[in-house]
């Protein structure tokens, strides 16, 4: 026994190497699955007052470029309002019915801290669960993909960015609705990398990849990128591509997360079919 | 260890964790360099610090840095490897007595060659399990390891400039 604790007293520091080291993986290997978002809340709330003061100051140095990019919003969202179009019809119709519910509603956030430079990129932005932001939402900026909610504080969220190796998105080509995977392989961020695209589909450079909504995070039809080249294989059933994602994750203001009003009765609907 | 000795490192310990989160996590090169200077505080630790606190030391900082980039463990586990190495290294680079000259290793006392020996093994050890680590796959060996060389060569590059800023030669 005395040899036992000389032995240990002698190689404490091999022990202890190995004792921290654990406990760092081990952490790792846990909290890096999203879902185990405890301790990411608490981090949260530390590190997003750092991230929101350091923002609020270079906020002033892009002063002008947000004021561009809110009236050139607001000159799209006036050409939309029903005043703006020239009525033809003798008909209006007015939607009361409860039979009609609003499917999607959008939260808008400004982010307060994004990187692009990572293998495993994450953004986090100014609002949270105070503002009915959940987990597993999508988030959006105008009408193209930026990430996915893993987690949130009461007062601010951290996103996935599209540019993170556990993202993948399920998308479709534009032109015949063919379904595909887009995925990033880390390096260049405006690329992306467009996986099982079936044999006998002919792509053309420069075909528009939208989102499927076949995930219940983003709805149908919001912009992913266009194919910027793409390798025949010879010996594998599908094809890959390359696509230039339309979304610039490099500058990146103001985001807007989507809330899918019905997504607990998706849930709900699955998860009755798989109890039968 | 003199109490002057201990409060210049905590000073160092917040300024190189902040200079790290709110400076160079922000900056993008090319994608593939991301430097991790703040490991220059395990570097500069004194010579005489007891071998647990180099590794208790570590995870904290470690942790830290993980704390404002919410990869919790990824930074600790690199640190605390590096850590774990540096007595090891110290005792393979040092020829006689002379070379432990002074409280804390550096260019001016060690000379370059020693130090460029010894911050180049630990950058390396660091960056190749923080970069393996973070990707844990190994169908990316090529890129990753290629940005695992990279970024060590740039942290290098800032380690060798803040030598030559704080502690000059003729000082």
């Amino acid at each position: 026994m005395r040899n036992l604790f000389l032995f240990f007293r002698e190689h404490y520091f091999y022990f202890l190497f190995l004792l921290l080291e654990t406990i760092s993986l081990v952490l790792l290997f846990n909290y890096n699955e999203f879902q185990k978002s405890s301790l990411y809340s608490v981090s949260n709330a530390v590190s997003g007052s750092v991230n929101s003061m350091f923002n609020g100051i270079s906020e002033y140095f892009s002063l002008g470029k947000t004021n561009r990019v809110l009236i050139e919003e607001m000159a799209k969202l006036h050409s939309r309002i029903p005043e703006a179009f020239y009525v033809t019809d003798v008909n209006i119709f007015y939607k009361k019915d409860s039979i009609v519910h609003l499917e999607y509603k959008y939260i808008s956030a400004k982010v307060i801290s994004n990187s692009t430079n990572k293998r495993n990129n994450f953004l986090m932005i100014n609002k949270g669960s105070m503002h009915g932001i959940e987990n597993h939402m999508g988030v959006i900026i105008g009408n193209k993909i930026v990430g996915q909610v893993v987690s949130v504080s009461p007062h601010f969220s951290w996103i996935m960015s599209m540019l993170n190796k556990d993202s993948r998105i399920s998308g479709k080509f534009k032109k015949n609705n063919q379904l595909v995977n887009v995925e990033w392989n880390g390096g260049n961020y405006r690329k992306g990398q467009v996986r099982e695209i079936p044999k006998h589909i002919v792509m053309v450079k420069g075909d528009t990849i939208i989102t499927s909504g076949n995930s219940d995070i983003f709805p149908e039809g919001l912009m992913i990128g266009t194919i910027s080249g793409f390798k025949n294989a010879q010996d594998e059933n599908f094809n890959n591509g390359e696509i230039l994602f339309s979304t610039d994750f490099n500058s990146l203001g103001y985001i807007e997360v989507v809330v899918d009003m019905m997504r607990k009765e998706k849930e709900e609907l699955k998860a009755s079919f798989k109890t039968q | 260890m003199t109490s002057r000795t201990v409060f210049f490192n905590i000073i160092r310990f917040f300024f190189l964790i902040f200079f790290q989160v709110l400076i160079l996590n922000h900056i993008n090169l090319s994608g593939y360099i991301n430097p991790y200077f703040y490991i220059y505080f395990i570097l500069l630790l004194p010579f005489d610090t007891p071998k647990w606190m180099l590794l208790v030391a570590a995870l904290v900082l470690g942790w830290s840095v993980d704390i404002f980039t919410n990869t919790i463990g990824l930074n600790a586990a690199a640190c605390v490897m590096m850590a774990f190495a540096r007595p090891f290294v110290i005792s393979a680079i040092s020829s006689g007595p002379e070379s432990l000259l002074g409280e804390t290793p550096s260019l001016r006392n060690q000379g370059l060659k020693w130090f460029l020996y010894y911050s180049i093994i630990l950058i390396l050890i660091h960056h190749f399990a923080f970069f393996y680590l973070e990707i844990f796959r190994l169908n990316e060996f090529v890129e990753t390891f290629v940005r695992a060389l990279l970024s060590s060569a740039f942290t290098l590059l800032l380690v060798l400039i803040s030598e030559y800023l704080l502690y000059p030669r003729g000082k």
